[in-house]
């Protein structure tokens, strides 16, 4: 783990107009990573943990406060930069693994080497070979709808780790899943990560997967607070 | 292919279309049916304008110029002045008119000419063809037609031709086969029966006359040649260009074909409602996955163009399918077409649909244009969706009913703009369909706002009629208006188009009854046989009208003489009446005083019909220039009448009048009042009898004449029926498929509700509901638009084609039609989709994603 700044979120703040009252989400939230460091971030259902991962990510904006990653500004970039942005340095997993349900298992981790422009001519034994890792080697002609949900969500890690991302976020992960298949997909998603020295997010609201984690941080009324009291990995 | 090398993108599209292929196949045939129709009515007018070259260019051959008399008739000696007096070699004679020949079942074009003088004129009738001199003119009736025809006929030289002219039959022995090399004069001269001047002067009853006299005048010295004609030339005849003439015959067809061509377009249009349909339900369902796109990365742009080449993929096959459907639909309407133009302009006869490559070209342009038109919103709406929110679709629904009012202020305004642009002074028949095109869209609009508000009002009676299930069907509707609202919009756009139609047709219908009930006084009517049904361009013979108007119970008789005259517009059909006091109550005045009856048998003065006031931009007490016998005549028009006989419009004056100026006696109808007492039926079979072996003659009584005329009147509409067949056929398939894809797509929510315990039964009564009552919905909708569609076409284009007044008819079939229509087609949309999910298992559906 290189201990430089690789991410920051400054004075970062996000809110809704639900009818005619305004929700505020984020709250001058302040956030670094460091490169290479696996980040658990921890809080309720509706505190806002999807919220800040869009704002990392670059599908949705603050209203105010800057996201830096790397050396870019995501607050100062244009909709289509933010885009190209996303397709170059992110590699997303979602709950409801979000696969493309008319490509196979192989094609859809093709689809972010490909967004990427990646004109390998090993791109199919580098898709393969990373289906190897999260042991769906033999699957890669399947469809999402032929998976089971482990299954599915094992092709989603293959996928966002594929194009070699700057950075991974995983929107809970588990949470479709039952606790064995869960703690696989885990146990997975932590190996991949630390051997091809990604830097990850994983939003989650159970505590027992922080035993992963780097350093874990809870969201609270639109702020982050650090948490101690975890087993660290 | 690899997957390494696939644009996964549009591969994953691709998968879409073939996953969902009712989907993939209804929207195909949308495309289709639209095309089919614009490209079948392309090509049977290409074919009756082809047709008419041909037909024209045979006869006129390679003359620049013509020399015509005052009315249709010239005198022979003209022609012998003008190539004795004047010094004129390049000129010959030419008799033209039609007559059917026995075996053969179509009119033909009777040419009577001078083999002598024909070499420099048409090739195929000149002595050096090798016509037979001695026998083509030696006194007998003699005649050639061309080898293809002979052959059709089974018929050989030496045989007897029995022809028809003018109710009179004449035995015209073959005498020799007509050989062209190419194709092109060879289609032309099929509809051609060649004969000698003399004997066509014979058979036409025009002893000493000629139809014209052909020229060939050089460029360069045309004046004086001109003058040189002219100083020989009698009171009234003049020389015209060729091309004058045909361009007069073409431009009366114009407006017909313009409207249909229009018509057509309306099925274009109702398909492209039908694409927009699709393809916004394609997006639609297709919202989370392109949400997963763009969270991966995916650009706005990509999105679009892949949804837009998805579209262009569509449209290309649907195209495809619609120009090969097309051709083969043009082979039904090319006889349609023809028929009409027969029956109203001149006789034409289409023997083969020639394939014009513009018409194709056209049909693929139109077809690709106008899915990319239907595509490009969904698309852009699908790039421009926020990620965030096209990850969940309950996001959608809230939004799209905020926004009903917004949407129908917006039709609203769309809808003025329409309106307005009626008011546009000569905005002529495209403004007229822009502003349909524009109350269409603005109505379109509106049917969100109106679906939720009927839905208000469904929801407790079908909740009577139906309990729960009732209720819940009817919420469906607005709790995925989103999805719902388009596909009753495309509905109402689809079944209005066929309302619009049918009362355009029916309004025709009753204007033409109501009119033909005072046009019609007299108990019987003569006519001899005509080769326009709407015109009457034969004679009666003298000794037959002597005899019919001296037959016992006949106690007044009326005459009426038709004959094409030379006016300050160019030619026209001007129509000599003779009915005494009977013409007041015949004559419907449009504008006029009652004063014009008292003085229009001693004055020169006209009345002129509606249509001709219209076309040629004249009115009451303007001045029209008639070419006679006299001379150039001034005649002030004094009454503008309706008449819905001619749509190229008439001039009518006394035949008193027309006596004092035109050395004319002939007599074109007669018309007969019985004595009081009499039996009409059993005059017409005592004038039937006495006839009998004179003329072949049309002896109808009133009744029977109005009845041919609605005969004619409903024959030259079965186009435009054909036309409204088809949008039918399109509207219904679009009901189908777009509910039926709604339910389809569904299966997840049908799912839970079996999960939940509702029996296959009440599955079926659920899923039929729900499409029925979005059928009743866009059946009630399409009445307004319908109806404001129809009024569009009775009072703006109408009237801007043809000029015509027409009673604005609302039957209640038409209206209980469409409601019909729409309900039905909606009911059936849901029996496959409740089968299939009441035989499903519910927990596969529940599993699948």
């Amino acid at each position: 783990m290189k201990n430089e700044s690789h991410i920051s979120l400054l004075r970062v703040n996000k809110s809704y107009q639900e009818g005619g009252n305004v929700r505020t989400v984020l709250n001058d939230m302040e956030l670094t990573i460091n490169e290479g460091e696996m980040i658990v971030l921890l809080g309720r259902s509706g505190s806002g943990k999807s919220t800040l991962l869009n704002l990392i990510s670059g599908i949705d904006q603050p209203d105010s406060g800057q996201i830096n990653i790397g050396d870019t500004d995501l607050a100062k970039l244009s909709e289509k930069e933010r885009t190209l942005f996303r397709r170059k340095n992110i590699g997303f997993v979602f709950q409801s693994f979000n696969l493309i349900s008319t490509l196979t298992a192989e094609e859809n981790v093709l689809l972010p080497l490909k967004l990427k422009g990646i004109e390998d001519e090993n791109l199919l034994q580098r898709a393969g070979s990373f289906l190897n890792e999260v042991g769906l080697g033999d699957r890669g002609d399947s469809y999402p709808d032929r998976l089971s949900g482990g299954e599915q969500q094992r092709v989603a890690i293959a996928r966002a780790l594929a194009h070699e991302p700057m950075l991974i976020l995983a929107d809970e992960p588990t949470g479709n899943l039952d606790y064995e298949t869960g703690k696989k997909i885990l146990d997975i998603l932590n190996k991949l990560v630390r051997e091809n020295g990604r830097t990850i997010i994983l939003a989650t609201h159970d505590r027992d997967i922080c035993s992963i984690a780097d350093r874990v941080v809870e969201l609270q009324s639109g702020q982050l607070h650090d948490v101690t009291e975890f087993e660290g990995a | 292919m690899s997957s390494e090398n696939k644009d996964l993108i549009w591969l994953s599209s691709l998968r879409f279309l073939l996953r969902h292929p009712w989907h993939f196949g209804l929207s195909i045939l949308g495309v289709a049916l639209g095309v089919a129709v614009v490209v079948s009515i392309d090509l049977s007018n290409s074919s009756a304008e082809k047709a008419f070259e041909l037909s024209t260019e045979a006869v006129t051959g390679k003359a620049t110029h013509q020399i015509q008399g005052v009315s249709e008739d010239l005198d022979e000696s003209v022609y012998r002045s003008v190539r004795i007096e004047a010094g004129i070699r390049s000129s010959a004679p030419v008799i033209e008119g039609y007559g059917r020949i026995q075996g053969l079942n179509r009119t033909v074009q009777v040419l009577g000419v001078d083999p002598i003088a024909e070499a420099p004129f048409r090739d195929f009738a000149s002595q050096e063809a090798g016509i037979d001199l001695s026998k083509f003119i030696g006194g007998r009736n003699t005649g050639l037609i061309s080898q293809n025809t002979a052959q059709e006929m089974e018929v050989e030289v030496g045989d007897t031709l029995v022809t028809e002219v003018a109710g009179v039959y004449h035995d015209i022995q073959l005498i020799g086969l007509i050989e062209v090399e190419n194709e092109r004069s060879r289609q032309a001269l099929e509809s051609i029966l060649l004969i000698d001047i003399n004997t066509a002067q014979r058979l036409f009853g025009m002893q000493g006359q000629l139809s014209r006299i052909d020229l060939i005048i050089d460029e360069n010295q045309e004046g004086t040649i001109k003058q040189r004609i002219e100083s020989v030339l009698p009171e009234g005849a003049a020389i015209v260009r060729s091309e004058s003439r045909t361009e007069t015959v073409a431009q009366m067809t114009r407006a017909f074909e313009f409207n249909l061509q229009a018509l057509s377009m309306l099925a274009l249009l109702v398909g492209m409602f039908l694409i927009y349909n699709t393809m916004t339900f394609s997006v639609v369902q297709r919202r989370p996955l392109i949400g997963r796109m763009r969270a991966l990365g995916v650009s706005r742009n990509e999105i679009l163009f892949t949804i837009l080449k998805e579209a262009l993929f569509i449209g290309f096959l649907g195209t495809l399918l619609g120009i090969i459907a097309g051709i083969f639909l043009a082979q039904v309407l090319v006889q349609l077409v023809t028929q009409s133009i027969n029956d109203l302009y001149f006789v034409l006869s289409v023997q083969q649909l020639s394939i014009d490559p513009y018409s194709i070209t056209k049909g693929l342009l139109l077809g690709l244009g106008a899915t990319l038109i239907a595509a490009y919103w969904p698309a852009r709406e699908a790039s421009k969706a926020e990620v965030t929110t096209v990850l969940k679709r309950s996001s959608n629904e809230s939004k799209i009913l905020s926004r009903i009012f917004p949407l129908a202020g917006a039709g609203i305004l769309v809808g003025s703009i329409g309106g307005l642009i009626l008011l546009v002074p000569n905005g002529g028949i495209a403004a007229g369909y822009s502003s349909l095109l524009f109350m269409i869209v603005g109505f379109s609009l509106i049917v969100p706002a109106l679906i939720v508000g009927m839905a208000k009002l469904f929801r407790p009676i079908f909740g009577k009629v139906n309990g729960m299930i009732g209720k819940m069907a009817v919420r469906g509707v607005v709790t995925e208006l989103s999805r719902t609202s388009v596909a009753i919009a495309a509905l109402v756009v689809a079944v209005a188009a066929t309302v619009g139609v049918g009362v355009m047709v029916d309004s025709f219908r009753t204007t033409v009854v109501s009119w033909l009930g005072s046009q019609l006084q007299a108990d019987v009517y003569i006519q001899p046989p005509s080769s326009v049904a709407r015109t009457a361009d034969s004679e009666l013979a003298p000794d037959l009208i002597e005899v019919l108007k001296a037959t016992k119970g006949v106690e007044q008789a009326g005459s009426v003489r038709s004959v094409q005259i030379r006016t300050n517009f160019g030619t026209d059909n001007l129509v000599a009446i003779d009915h005494g006091d009977a013409a007041e109550e015949a004559y419907q005045l449009k504008v006029g005083e009652n004063a014009f009856w008292e003085v229009y048998d001693t004055e020169p003065i006209v009345m002129i019909s509606e249509v001709y006031a219209y076309r040629k931009n004249i009115g009451l007490n303007d001045t029209l220039i008639i070419q006679t016998d006299a001379g150039k005549v001034p005649f002030t028009i004094k009454a503008i009448n309706f008449d819905y006989a001619s749509d190229i419009g008439t001039v009518t004056m006394n035949r008193k009048i027309y006596n004092r100026y035109f050395n004319d006696d002939a007599i074109s109808g007669l018309a007969l009042y019985a004595e009081e007492d009499v039996d009409v039926n059993e005059l017409v079979n005592r004038l039937r009898v006495r006839a009998d072996g004179m003329q072949e003659v049309f002896i109808r009584s009133n009744r029977g004449l109005r009845e041919a005329s609605i005969e004619i009147f409903d024959r030259t509409f079965t186009v435009t029926v054909v036309l409204r067949l088809l949008a039918i056929i399109v509207a219904f398939m679009g009901v189908l498929s777009a509910l039926m894809a709604l339910q389809l797509e569904r299966s997840r929510e049908l799912a839970v509700l079996r999960a939940n315990g509702m029996t296959p039964g009440q599955l079926w009564n659920y899923v039929i509901s729900q499409t029925g009552v979005m059928g009743l919905m866009a059946g009630i909708l399409s009445v307004p638009l319908g109806i404001l569609m129809a009024y569009i076409l009775v009072y703006v284009i109408n009237l801007r084609s043809f000029g015509w007044t027409l009673q604005f008819m609302i039957t209640p079939d038409v209206l209980l039609q469409a409601v019909g229509l729409a309900f039905i087609a909606a009911l059936l949309a849901g029996v496959y989709p409740s089968k299939k999910m009441a035989e499903a298992n519910p927990a596969d559906a529940l599993r699948n994603e």
